[in-house]
């Protein structure tokens, strides 16, 4: 890397403090002064490249003659404008239009864009005379260039140009007219601007892209005076112009331009009804409600769709009934996308519209009506909630308490309880024990959430006790788990049975020495599995060190038999880079209902010890069981790799 | 350590407490591999499109599809409204290798492919909107040229080289009424849209601090070094002087065009833009700020920008944050207030919360924002869907402007090794001429914008 990786920042701190508020320094003048001396010698490309560059931030005019000079070298002429076109004052804009008529080519081209950043108002007439050169990129940067100076002059050379202008430079004049009206417009000269959008609007066979902005800035600079322009282009058969017209109304706001797209919305094509529905939804101004909600009830699908999902952008009172009615239409299409525009309602007024559905409606709409209570997150329809979670049709009582699972904090714990402790029904239970769940995991505090779990524990019958071990599970915390250990030696299988289940679920590793003293039981053989499984997921976890996971193996290596069980023993002991865990793991060659998951695990963690700290040590043991893999794999690909670590480490 | 738990219950029993073989096959040979597959939900998903017929076919493009191109395009490609007709690059290799990917994917030969951009944009009016992924340095020069000659623009971050720049993007948009997606893709994501809606709606309460992550690798301090000449290739296996651009001539040398521009000055905008493009986007969708730029830049002593603090015409400080101090993944973003904060990185299940009882809303807040702003969660969805709308996308150019400004700002102030002051109105450093100076650099012609 050249020294000069750093020489920018270097500059910029010697111009320092006073360069800040605009007088050079004497350093920073030094600075200048040291790179100019750069430009002047027979320094290579590279170094007077760099100087250009560093004097970009701090060149004063002391720079521009020889800068100036570069811009005829073919090299530099690029890196010249680069630094010149930073200086502040007339000299430079003197420099590069004094070369206008010396260069030409890509040279000239550059320059011209310079004089163009630099809004040079006297670089007009030459660059007026330029827009006729035959060199098509110098005519496409004067008009460019012209643009962005932007003042009458410009825009009056431009527009007469543009009366006789080649296919190849339509776009660039175009350009440019552009610039100059934007610049116009930006001064308060809005008729001069006018009459160049209205140039640009005249020309008949522009590109799509320039009929386009010269509507915009038609109307744009009008203002409201721009609406019948606006009228016109959406009544026209050109899609151009009619997609132009959607964008410049998201542009311009106000109850005028509002009510004259719902004016046309009636007399147009289904798609420019959804474009103007879509392009009415994003203004957001409320009175074009009637029209959206008119069209969400009647017509062409794909409208109506459109407009059903336009009035949540707008909002308002009135557009609740409008969605409400369409919850229930015959065509899924449309209630789902009007059930989704009203979970997604701004304001009151629909809340109070759902909680009239939930109380009053049909059972159909009740579930539904409590679908958009949870997607709405109404905490104060809690009420209306808890007691249908007790209604006597079944659907209503799930679907309750589904919701009141989903929005229901610590304080609607006794009543899901209370509920539990009344429920046989096991589509109830399921149910409770869902909403119950869904309430401990949302809480911050695992014990706060056990308390009133453990407290109804003691009295609750077995198909309910089986319902809090399992919700405790979610609850979590060190109470929670000292009553599923509890629960675990009960005499009532069904009790007993959730507690296993309880602690084979328990999401902390604080369960493992209570999976492994199962698994090691005299109970059944079932739960002695369910433990020993248990206990090797565990074994398994990468977020507990390896070195006691190994241990952890090994404690349980004897109980291994099944070959589910095997399997799970390996994918341990395959994530544990220790020594001892291939020694574990090799005796797996020999059993060949397990040969291929002891194959990748011997490799797996092989590899990985042989590039380990202790593997010089280890490499006797690497060596003869990686032959061993070698030996008995059927994987061509995993005998590949073995081959490997034995021929690393031998 | 807790593992995560369903809040539906967990039953245990034999049959799912075994591994079977394949499962253990599997896990065995994922072991170790990066698994971050994107979640884009397809148009069609989304009951939005159905059969598009093939009139109202968007027909799309490509201009300089690298690696991260390939992998938008590849999002792109399933929309069913969207064809993908031809591809302009100035690397002869890369060109084909686009050609094979849409040529697979439709199962005919039919894309075409164009060595110069000015050709490609002249000659194909049929295109509709391109996908412009060249590198930093060519992004806001191909934007303004595509969108000038009628095109769409879905441009890969960062979008500008410099504040000027941007401003030109802004502008032809505007001056032609051209759709603009800047590739930020996160502001389509539902844990970021979740952020920056409790952000913006005040669950947080008044939001005071946002941090925005940049790039762990490279640094502010940028290179100027040239790296060796080595002899140019043919212009049709690559075109040197294209390739370039805008940017000042130096010698020909491979490195750069396989990806090895990165920190040099004249093609990247450092570590900051690097992801800063993505997170201060991010920061400022949750303070409002999507409109403006950070008005202070308080320059810290490092080589990289880690812990600047910037601070919003708002009074709310955004911290440059380069490590996982914040987050545990990459482009991460956080928002702090007095009732709690919110954070998320890529990779995230959910977002990091300082309660769980601030994550009971996140669907409801998540489908609010999408049934209130009509936009998908998909970033590329978002683009098809408005270049038929005709309404800007989430990250149009005034969003992305804004941001990069921000980014631009904040490597001026490394840069001049200074704090400084930025007017997001008048676009120009407060009583800092050299700052100002740095707004804008000369392009190289003929690819003057």
């Amino acid at each position: 890397m050249s020294n000069s990786r750093f020489n920018l920042t270097l500059g910029l701190l010697l111009a320092g403090v006073l360069v800040a508020v605009g007088q050079p320094s004497p350093l920073a003048e030094q600075q200048e002064a040291k790179l100019i001396a750069i430009l002047k010698s027979d320094a290579p490309r590279k170094a007077k490249a760099d100087a250009c560059r560093e004097l970009s931030p701090i060149a004063t005019a002391a720079s521009v003659p020889v800068l100036a000079d570069l811009l005829s070298n073919p090299e530099l002429n690029h890196m010249a404008r680069y630094a010149l076109e930073t200086i502040p004052g007339p000299a430079v804009d003197d420099a590069l239009r004094a070369t206008l008529g010396k260069l030409n080519g890509r040279p000239l081209v550059g320059v011209i864009g310079s004089l163009g950043v630099r809004r040079d108002a006297q670089a007009v007439p030459p660059l007026s005379g330029l827009l006729r050169n035959t060199d098509p990129d110098v005519a496409q940067a004067a008009a460019r260039a012209l643009g962005s100076i932007g003042n009458s002059a410009a825009a009056k050379a431009l527009s007469e140009a543009l009366a006789d202008v080649s296919a190849a430079n339509q776009v660039a004049f175009c350009e440019g007219l552009f610039r100059c009206a934007e610049s116009l417009a930006a001064k308060g000269e809005h008729q001069a601007a006018m009459t160049s959008y209205d140039r640009l609007r005249g020309l008949s066979a522009a590109p799509q892209q320039v009929r386009a902005g010269a509507l915009r800035g038609a109307v744009l600079t009008r203002g409201n005076d721009g609406i019948p322009l606006l009228g016109e282009a959406i009544r026209s058969d050109d899609y151009v112009l009619v997609a132009a017209a959607a964008l410049t109304a998201m542009e311009m706001p106000g109850a005028s331009v509002t009510k004259a797209l719902v004016d046309e919305l009636g007399r147009l094509s289904a798609d420019k009804q959804i474009l103007l529905i879509q392009t009415l939804g994003k203004r957001g101004d409320a009175g074009a409600l009637p029209a959206l909600m008119a069209h969400a009830r009647d017509g062409v699908k794909a409208v109506r769709l459109a407009a059903i999902r336009a009035l949540p952008e707008i909002g308002g009172a009135p557009a609740v009934p409008a969605l409400t009615d369409l919850l229930f239409n015959a065509d899924p299409q449309i209630a789902e996308t009007a059930k989704s525009s009203l979970a997604g309602f701004p304001g009151a007024e629909a809340d109070s519209a759902i909680l009239q559905l939930l109380t009053r409606g049909t059972s159909a709409q009740r579930v539904v009506a409590m679908e958009l209570v949870s997607r709405r997150r109404m905490s104060e329809a809690i009420p209306q909630l808890r007691q249908a979670a007790s209604d006597s049709d079944v659907n209503i009582r799930t679907a309750a308490l589904k919701r009141l699972g989903e929005l229901a904090g610590a304080a609607e714990m006794p009543a899901l309880l209370d509920l539990l402790a009344k429920s046989t029904n096991p589509q109830d239970l399921a149910a409770i024990e869902e909403a119950l769940g869904a309430v401990c995991a949302r809480a911050a505090d695992s014990d706060a959430s056990a308390t009133p779990l453990l407290a109804r524990l003691a009295t609750a019958k077995p198909p309910q006790k089986a319902v809090l071990l399992r919700v405790l599970v979610i609850a979590g915390g060190g109470q929670a788990l000292d009553a599923v250990r509890s629960a675990v030696k009960d005499s009532n299988p069904e009790i007993r049975s959730a507690a296993i289940d309880a602690l084979n679920s328990w999401t902390t590793a604080d369960a493992a020495p209570d999976l492994v003293a199962l698994a090691k039981s005299p109970g059944s053989s079932a739960e002695k599995q369910l433990g020993l499984r248990g206990y090797l997921r565990w074994a398994a976890d990468n977020e507990i060190p390896p070195r006691r996971r190994l241990e952890m193996c090994r404690e349980v290596a004897g109980l291994v038999e099944r070959p589910e069980e095997k399997r799970m023993f390996l994918a341990a002991l395959g994530g544990i880079n220790q020594a001892g865990s291939l020694s574990l793991i090799l005796p797996f060659l020999d059993d060949k209902d397990i040969r291929a998951e002891a194959c990748v695990a011997a490799v797996n963690v092989a590899e990985k010890m042989a590039q380990g700290r202790n593997a010089a040590k280890l490499a006797p043991e690497l060596v003869a069981g990686l032959e061993k893999v070698a030996q008995v794999t059927t994987n061509a690909e995993l005998a590949k790799r073995a081959r490997a670590v034995v021929a690393a480490n031998q | 350590m807790r593992k995560q738990s369903s809040p539906l219950r967990v039953r245990t029993s034999l049959s799912n407490t075994s591994l079977s073989r394949r499962q253990f096959l599997q896990r065995a040979s994922l072991a170790g591999a990066a698994l971050a597959a994107p979640c884009l939900i397809p148009g069609s998903a989304l009951g939005l499109n159905g059969a598009v017929p093939p009139s109202e076919r968007i027909v799309f493009g490509g201009i300089g599809i690298g690696g991260r191109g390939t992998g938008v395009l590849r999002w792109m490609l399933p929309e069913r409204d969207v064809h993908f007709v031809a591809v302009c690059d100035a690397k002869q290799a890369a060109r084909e290798a686009v050609k094979r990917v849409a040529d697979n994917h439709y199962g005919n030969q039919d894309c075409k492919t164009y060595p110069d951009i000015r050709e490609f944009l002249a000659l194909r009016t049929d295109i509709d909107a391109v996908l412009i992924a060249t590198g930093d340095r060519w992004h806001a020069t191909a934007s303004v040229l595509a969108m000038r000659a009628g095109k769409d623009v879905y441009s890969e971050k960062p979008s500008s080289m410099t504040i000027a720049e941007g401003r030109a993007v802004v502008a032809t948009a505007r001056r032609y009424g051209r759709i603009y997606q800047t590739g930020t893709q996160r502001l389509s994501e539902e844990n970021f849209v979740f952020c920056i809606e409790m952000a913006r709606m005040g669950r947080l309460g008044k939001v005071h601090t946002t941090y925005a992550h940049i790039a762990p690798w490279d640094a502010a301090e940028m290179r100027h070094d040239w790296l060796p000449a080595e002899p140019e290739p043919p212009k049709a296996e690559v075109d040197w002087d294209q390739w370039l651009g805008p940017c000042p001539w130096r010698p020909y040398n491979s490195t750069y065009a396989r990806g090895g521009w990165r920190g040099h000055y004249d093609f990247h905008t450092s570590c900051i833009g690097e992801w800063g493009a993505h997170t201060f986007a991010q920061a400022q969708a949750g303070i409002d700020c999507l409109n403006t730029s950070a008005v202070e830049y308080r320059y810290v002593n490092n080589p990289t920008g880690d812990e600047m603090v910037t601070v919003f015409p708002n009074g709310v400080k955004m911290i440059l944050s380069r490590g996982d101090k914040w987050w545990r993944g990459s482009c991460g973003m956080r928002f702090d207030g007095p009732e709690g904060w919110v954070a998320a990185a890529d990779g995230y299940s959910k977002p990091d919360v300082s309660s769980p009882a601030l994550l009971a809303d996140f669907r409801k807040i998540v489908a609010d924002y999408m049934a209130r702003t009509q936009r998908p969660m998909s970033h590329v969805r978002d683009f098809f869907d408005c270049v038929k709308s005709r309404r800007q996308p989430v990250a149009n150019p005034e969003v992305m402007h804004r941001s990069m400004s921000t980014v631009h700002a904040a490597n001026i102030c490394m840069w001049l090794k200074r704090d400084v002051k930025f007017d997001p109105v008048k676009e120009e450093f407060l009583n800092d001429a050299e700052a100002n100076r740095l707004r804008s650099r000369a392009m190289r012609e003929p690819w003057i914008i």
